[in-house]
């Protein structure tokens, strides 16, 4: 019973995080599907003029500003998603959290940048990526000066408006797809562990049964018998298991929608995967747990004597060394050609993960050999003879934070070190005509004292944030950094004049830096995963496995073998390869990241390098709090063996009274 | 017989409402081999595990050479049987990993004795028990008469006072029981052990000195054995 509670919460949590996965990469392309209008394709034969721009706002929340306008004499443009109507001249929508965010800021530090209008409608969820949004989409005369001249351009923001015939294709913003890469690319990462702990579940019943089967094999039973068995066995287990996972992945909806990440957290239905979906991924994990028990009993049918009396050792062949020196070597060269794109970087990230799967086993192997070898007291040698004995099951326990230390290692040394550039924090620029110029910085000055912000104005013509045509120059603001200042300065300078929006220097790059900030999220959510799941993995195999050797050890207790020697030999087996695998692959990930770096030109952070140290240390400690929560259980299922046998004696006896009584009655 | 080096007394276990001692004298000389008799459920393994300290009586106590041991904390009786006692079980007390000389030489390392004088001493034992070639099988690849004798190995491999064999011959057949209980209780009496064999069939009682027949945890019978002739005392 326990063994199949085991097994349920196995594949609960593999359904679990499986679907949540799914959830957020199906939702994150779907977010760049939402978006994708912000961002429209060109089109030859324009029936509207579209113009975007990214500001900022309270420390640096973007704001999307949409201008649109009819070109006259064209056919209607179809209305962008979210809007009942293409905006007329004068008309303004907001998203829902811009017309919080106005409501709340003072109009001088964001409502001042909008034209202002009676009554502004709402933006629509169609047209939002986000709740967290902030989109604001105003309506313009196709002859209005803000359409027609020519801006000066920034990475968030284009010279010209664009012409437009309407929403049917769109150029995603990179934004949303390095999200959605990312996500893809923690589901890559994930899913060996993932699989690793729903197979376990499979395992942990069918170590439990082996002996049964065995039994019922030698009594004649047909192999077809047996698996058929077996299988419906742990269908029933690992179904129940996966549907409590699905259960509690749409109980979480709400709670994974507040994960922030790609600027704001999610719609809920956005991470719901669908009913297709919802019926596919417990299927699977239940088809998972199917195929581990059966391939764990496949012993008992092939060979029925061996794996009642456990002839031989698991032992591994040295073909798997060869086949990680391959598969290293394969991936070597697609690195070294310098052609790999996303998917091949994905396709070098799972092959590496084949190849651990590999080569885990036999390095347990020899690991084990090797402590037999050294080993002078009886923890050791226990210890390494479990090990050589069956290196998979093993390594089966340790894979998962093993993968999890490559993971760790990766992510915390790679794709450091771009965090923006902040060299111009102070300065806010804005083009202007030449012609006009000198008036304009005159207007500047006015604006930015009626605001209250001390500020001096200059025109620059070698300007680095903004890069404007020969008739124009920029005008060069420096003002405080302060978040407040800049918003009310940045509201004073709109609309000054219509060659643009001004552009604030402590917000260049925040397009990149987001991104690393993204990438960064998102890999601290798969390092904690790997570790939960690792953990999850560690604690209920090593818990099965003090239920399936509970004999060995009663009877180890019995003749005089201190518990504490039988615990440590238990934590040994798992602790000592933990140690050198998890270790070694985590190494191998700090090596990736360091040449991740180097090919980027980009430095060590050495916050994420104690996040590293931190996260290993965590994992351990959850590790070792893993294996020792089943400590009680073997000194449960130790205790008193002599009461044990006598309990069985006793019934024996009442059993045999009870049927010498009803014989006598008879 | 001699001065006992095992006695129980007055000894009670109590499972519940359930008695399955209900007051047993019992007493084991050094090399002196008794065997204990009954039905299922009569109370024979019970008094084997009281009598090995593995099962605490309710009433009663148990003395090893003068000294009582039914008192005395787990840590200090699982020491106790692992250097005063051996124990021969029906079948499984062999690690299926380890290979049969480092099964037989586990109890000398539990003790402190370093590994390779350990496995020396244990690799000593096969010749005699005819177990000569097969140190570095592994359990599996032994029969179950093997089995057995590398268990009664390992048993006697720690010196012990007292070896306990619980119904060792129940899991092989009639010939290779014979064989294994013979060797048992001769090799018992020339390492200068005393042995307490739990059995059901009286073929097997006949190898040892002396028969306690239990029944619904009373001592009801007790004979001496002597070559075939079977004294009753009670």
């Amino acid at each position: 019973m326990q063994n199949q509670l085991l097994a349920i919460t196995a594949a609960a949590v593999s359904a679990l995080v499986l679907l949540s996965l799914l959830g957020f990469g199906l939702g994150s392309w779907q977010r760049a599907d939402r978006a994708g209008w912000l961002t429209p394709a060109a089109s030859a034969e324009p029936t509207a003029l579209q113009a975007a721009t990214t500001m900022y706002v309270d420390g640096g929340r973007p704001v999307t500003v949409v201008e649109l306008a009819q070109l006259p004499g064209k056919a209607a443009t179809a209305a962008p998603p979210g809007l009942t109507g293409f905006p007329r001249p004068g008309q303004v929508y907001y998203s829902p959290a811009l017309a919080a965010l106005i409501h709340r800021l003072p109009a001088a530090s964001l409502a001042g940048r909008f034209p202002r209008a009676a009554r502004p409608g709402t933006l629509g969820k169609a047209g939002l990526s986000s709740p967290d949004a902030l989109i604001a989409v105003i309506g313009r005369a196709a002859a209005d000066p803000e359409m027609t001249a020519r801006r000066g351009s920034t990475q968030d923001q284009s010279p010209t408006a664009v012409g437009i015939a309407g929403y049917a294709t769109t150029a995603s913003g990179t934004l949303s797809t390095n999200v959605s890469w990312a996500f893809l690319l923690a589901g890559a990462l994930l899913i060996v562990p993932i699989t690793v702990l729903a197979a376990a579940s499979g395992r942990l019943g069918a170590a439990r049964r082996e002996q049964q089967l065995a039994g019922l094999r030698l009594a004649g039973a047909t192999p077809r018998q047996i698996l058929g068995l077996a299988s419906v066995q742990s269908a029933a287990t690992g179904l129940i298991g996966a549907l409590i996972g699905a259960a509690a992945y749409a109980a979480l909806l709400p709670l994974l929608g507040s994960y922030r990440v790609g600027g704001g957290t999610w719609f809920i239905s956005d991470l719901w995967v669908g009913v297709p979906w919802a019926l596919a991924v417990p299927a699977a994990v239940t088809l998972l747990t199917v195929a581990s028990a059966v391939s764990a009993l496949r012993q008992v049918v092939v060979a029925p004597l061996a794996a009642a009396r456990r002839q031989d050792a698991r032992g591994t062949r040295r073909g798997r060394a060869i086949a990680f020196l391959l598969i290293l070597a394969a991936g070597a060269l697609a690195q070294q050609s310098g052609r790999l794109d996303r998917v091949g970087l994905l396709a070098l990230v799972v092959l590496v993960f084949l190849a651990l799967g590999i080569v885990g086993p036999w390095a347990v192997d020899r690991l084990g050999r090797l402590l037999c070898r050294l080993a002078r007291g009886p923890v050791l040698l226990l210890a390494g003879r479990r090990l050589a004995d069956d290196p998979r099951a093993a390594w089966r326990t340790v894979n998962g934070l093993a993968l999890a230390g490559l993971v760790a290692g990766f992510f915390s040394i790679a794709q450091l070190g771009g965090t923006g550039q902040n060299s111009s924090a102070s300065e806010i620029a804005l083009a202007v005509p030449r012609a006009s110029a000198t008036a304009l910085v005159a207007r500047a000055e006015q604006r930015l004292e009626a605001a209250g912000v001390h500020a001096a104005v200059t025109l620059n013509d070698q300007d680095q944030l903004l890069y404007v045509d020969d008739d124009q120059t920029v005008l060069d603001v420096q003002t405080s950094a302060a978040a407040g200042q800049l918003d009310r300065a940045v509201t004073a300078l709109t609309g000054l004049t219509p060659t643009g929006y001004p552009t604030a220097g402590a917000y260049l790059g925040w397009d990149d830096a987001q991104s690393i900030r993204d990438l960064s999220s998102i890999s601290i959510a798969v390092l904690v995963l790997s570790f939960v799941i690792a953990i999850a993995s560690a604690g209920l195999t090593a818990a099965a496995t003090v239920l399936d050797r509970r004999g060995v050890y009663r009877l180890l207790r019995l003749s005089g073998t201190p518990l504490g020697i039988i615990d440590r030999a238990r934590l040994s087996e798992t602790a000592i390869p933990l140690t050198v695998m998890a270790g070694t692959s985590t190494l191998i990930g700090v090596y990736a990241g360091l040449r991740l770096n180097a090919a980027l030109h980009t430095s060590v952070d050495r916050g994420t390098a104690l996040l590293l140290a931190g996260c290993v240390l965590l994992g351990s400690a959850g590790m070792l709090l893993a294996l020792g929560l089943s400590r009680p259980l073997l000194r449960t299922v130790t205790a008193d063996p002599g009461r044990r046998a006598s309990r069985r004696g006793r019934a024996r006896r009442e059993g045999r009274k009870a049927r010498a009584g009803k014989a006598e009655r008879s | 017989m001699s001065e006992p080096i095992l006695t129980g007394s007055g000894l009670v276990k109590r499972y519940g409402s359930m008695r399955a001692l209900a007051g047993v004298d019992a007493a084991v000389a050094a090399a002196d081999r008794l065997a204990i008799m009954g039905p299922s459920g009569s109370g024979k393994s019970t008094l084997l595990h009281v009598l090995a300290g593995i099962i605490r009586p309710d009433e009663g106590e148990v003395r090893l050479a003068g000294s009582r041991i039914d008192d005395l904390g787990e840590n200090r009786l699982s020491a106790l049987r692992r250097t005063r006692f051996g124990f021969v079980f029906q079948a499984g007390q062999l690690l299926p990993e380890l290979p049969a000389e480092e099964n037989v030489a586990l109890p000398m390392m539990l003790g402190g004795l370093p590994r390779r004088q350990a496995v020396a001493r244990a690799r000593a034992w096969f010749p005699p028990l005819g177990l000569d070639g097969l140190e570095g099988r592994r359990p599996g690849q032994l029969s179950g008469g093997q089995a057995q004798r590398v268990a009664i190995a390992r048993a006697l491999a720690v010196r012990p006072d007292v070896v306990f064999a619980d119904e060792p011959t129940g899991a092989l057949d009639q010939a290779t029981g014979e064989e294994v209980v013979s060797l048992l209780t001769r090799v018992t009496r020339e390492h200068g052990a005393a042995l307490v064999l739990v059995t059901h069939d009286p073929d097997i009682a006949a190898h040892c000195d002396r028969l306690l027949q239990v029944r619904d945890g009373l001592i009801v019978e007790q004979y001496e054995l002597r070559a075939g002739q079977v004294t009753a005392h009670a």
